[in-house]
């Protein structure tokens, strides 16, 4: 299987790591309009680089296409790989309004390629397992659940996150996480009631959804956070209750003196390593959905789903009244 | 050093037991009797400490009594307050403070008529973490507060709690008001939108919600979220937490009031258990009314307080009927 990557920021380079690494998988390129960004990310994946999409397609046999440009862009590289008769794999969020996210679905039918969405939540090990356990009963029927996602704000690393026409906000690009996961251990949702408070600095939601199962969650998410990023999810049931914290399954620290000379401090880096990390367990899952035809964890249609749900917490927080889906 | 005379009404709220012990740990404070329809909640109290006994609180107010700790079911507050004011008695009422907005009007405005001071029991207050918290949104340590997330979780109190008559809620009704007390205080600003949503979830056929999600919007733009459900199960290692994300311009505050505790696994509990160790809240608050009293100063925590934050639990039923956020 070939595969191309569009987009080679910090995304890309994990999307083409992954891809490299892969044994039944060739990258046949890599392209990004920083032309240093694709040259350093095909080197250090053994493959060439483009600074242009076309320039890209018109010169690599591929059969998929990643995409891992910013937001705003996916529409647009989605349904021009689909028009070329690509499968595509895409970061979420699928697009930055539902109109969007339909005509790319639409698209990638009419053109008989499949569409996968980046919600890699789902092949986190530990809502992986919280799903299987709430599916198992083990909890009983779930009533409240609680989801925390929070950070330091990627704007200042990347301008394009501040700008909400190009990445949707905290809602659309972070919360949308969460929102797809309780969706799927959840069910569908009835009821969207949102607040927010947005500057230069921050972006701060709270967003209550209500299922049809009469069950409630509230989400928490945080771009200007001052400090290291960091996840909690916790669903209470009839039978019982789950809890993750990302903070308290830190597996290994690596405390490092030596950095004590300069400013006096110690070097600090908490890590949850595993063999198999969710990026590669998704890409990998997408690439067999593809190979062997079969229904993926996420769809398409997932992906529509948990937008129109961040779509309506952004219309809530706008007219301040719980939006009926 | 003058004393206080206090008698105790009611032990319906299991609170009352602990207000007691922190009662008698204070050498200026004398208990003066205990009064309980249901002798049997008071009978050990009673016959281990020597407490008198009274039947109808009505007996204790004609006892010489300076103030009286009201630890009855939500829906007899009122009577009782208003009884103890008007036999001229300071009260300290356990939280709500009453069912209806009404009641509560009326239990000020006794008070208020009799000379007499009104404490809403709000523990909270006194937890050390929540006081430095306060402490540090004075100082401005995280500029100015943008939203609150809190949590109020609990297991099902079962007894009168659950009967809509004697509790005039369920979950929203007993765990809007700590949080809501605390962010009140923080905030210094009023209410102006309350939307809410709660549902029986956890207990089939219970008369009463035992799920809610409260949200409120303040006059000062801060909006904030409280879980306010009995959602703990029996298997969970505590009764329930009490913790505020506060998130200001300048950073963030976490509060999580019961994290001091140490882990015990004991195969007799068959679960592991959280045995907090933390300083005992309802001890500060006890000793801090007394001392309020024995001053001549105004209590800590007002009857005011008290209405403010019942009522955006009783705002908060409004909603959940409408659907939709009610304007205070
Ligand atoms: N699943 C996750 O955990 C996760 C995490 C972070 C970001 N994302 C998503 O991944 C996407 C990319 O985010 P990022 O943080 O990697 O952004 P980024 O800014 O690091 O990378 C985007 C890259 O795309 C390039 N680019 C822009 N326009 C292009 C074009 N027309 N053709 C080719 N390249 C172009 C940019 O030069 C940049 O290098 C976003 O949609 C984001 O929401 C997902």
């Amino acid at each position: 299987m070939k595969i191309a990557v569009v987009g080679c920021g910090g995304m890309g380079h994990v999307h083409a790591l992954e891809f490299a690494k892969m044994p039944n998988v060739e990258l046949v390129g890599v392209c990004d309009i920083v032309p240093e960004l694709a040259e350093s990310l095909a080197q250090q994946t053994g493959t060439s680089a483009f600074t242009s999409f076309d320039a890209m397609m018109s010169s690599v046999e591929a059969d998929i296409v990643s995409v891992a440009v910013p937001s705003y862009l996916h529409k647009e590289l989605v349904i021009q790989a689909a028009a070329a008769g690509k499968h595509v794999i895409c970061e979420k969020p699928i697009a930055l309004n539902v109109e969007d996210a339909e005509e790319m679905v639409r698209v990638c039918e009419a053109n008989g390629v499949q569409l996968f969405v980046g919600h890699v939540v789902r092949f986190f090990p530990e809502y992986a397992q919280i799903k299987h356990q709430i599916d198992a009963g083990q909890i009983g029927k779930v009533g409240v659940a609680n989801a925390k996602r929070v950070g330091a704000h990627p704007g200042n690393v990347k301008s394009w996150y501040k700008e909400a026409d190009k990445s949707g906000g905290v809602i659309v690009d972070l919360m949308v996480h969460d929102i797809d996961f309780m969706r799927w251990a959840l069910g569908e949702v009835k009821s969207v009631y949102g607040m927010n408070k947005y500057d230069d600095d921050m972006d701060y939601a709270l967003v209550t959804l209500v299922f049809e199962s009469g069950a409630v969650a509230n989400l928490e998410a945080f771009w200007g956070y001052p400090g290291s990023f960091h996840y909690t999810a916790e669903f209470a049931g009839t039978a019982g209750l789950v809890q993750s914290d990302s903070l308290k399954t830190q597996s290994l620290q690596i405390r490092n003196s030596e950095a004590e000379a300069d400013g006096g401090n110690f070097v600090e880096i908490p890590q949850s390593p595993g063999y198999r990390n969710p990026y590669t367990v998704e890409l990998e899952h997408f690439i067999g959905c593809i190979r062997d035809g079969i229904e993926p964890i996420v769809t398409a249609r997932d992906a529509c789903r948990a937008l129109t749900i961040a779509a309506a917490a952004q219309e809530s927080i706008r007219t301040g009244k719980a939006v009926l889906l | 050093m003058k004393g206080l005379k206090v008698g105790m009404i009611s032990f319906a709220h299991g609170h009352a037991y602990s207000y007691f012990h922190s009662l008698r740990q204070i050498p200026e404070v004398q208990i003066v009797g205990i009064a309980d329809e249901v002798r049997s909640r008071v009978d050990s109290i009673v016959g281990e400490y020597g407490v008198p006994y009274f039947a109808d609180y009505r007996e204790l107010l004609a006892q010489d009594v300076d103030a009286v700790v009201i630890c009855s079911e939500n829906a007899h507050h009122a009577q009782m307050a208003i009884d103890a004011a008007n036999a001229k008695k300071h009260v300290l009422c356990e939280k709500p403070l009453g069912t209806t907005l009404e009641e509560m009007e009326r239990m000020i405005a006794a008070c208020k008529d009799n000379g007499v001071q009104l404490m809403t029991a709000f523990p909270c207050r006194y937890l050390a973490a929540v006081v430095r918290a306060k402490e540090a949104v004075e100082r401005g340590d995280i500029g100015d507060i943008v939203a609150i997330k809190g949590t109020n979780h609990g297991g099902n109190p079962g007894s009168w709690f659950i009967d809509k008559q004697l509790s005039g809620g369920g979950a929203a009704m007993d765990h809007t008001v700590h949080v809501m007390d605390l962010m009140n205080w923080l905030l210094q600003s009023k209410v102006t939108e309350v939307y809410a949503y709660a549902a029986t979830l956890f207990q089939e056929d219970l008369g009463v919600d035992d799920a809610g999600m409260v949200h409120i919007k303040f006059e000062n733009g801060v909006f904030a979220a409280l879980d306010t459900s009995w959602s703990r199960p029996k298997s969970f290692p505590t009764w329930g937490d009490v913790t505020m994300e506060i998130v200001g311009t300048k950073g963030v505050i976490s509060v999580d009031g019961f994290a001091q505790h140490n882990d015990l696994y004991s195969d007799e509990a068959g679960k592991g258990l959280w045995t907090y160790w933390g300083d005992d809240m309802d001890a500060y608050m006890v000793k801090d009314f007394v001392r309020a009293l024995l001053q001549g100063e105004p209590v800590p925590v007002t009857g005011e307080d008290g209405l403010r934050s019942t009522q955006v639990a009783l705002a908060a039923y409004e909603s959940v009927k409408l659907g939709q956020p009610v304007a205070l």
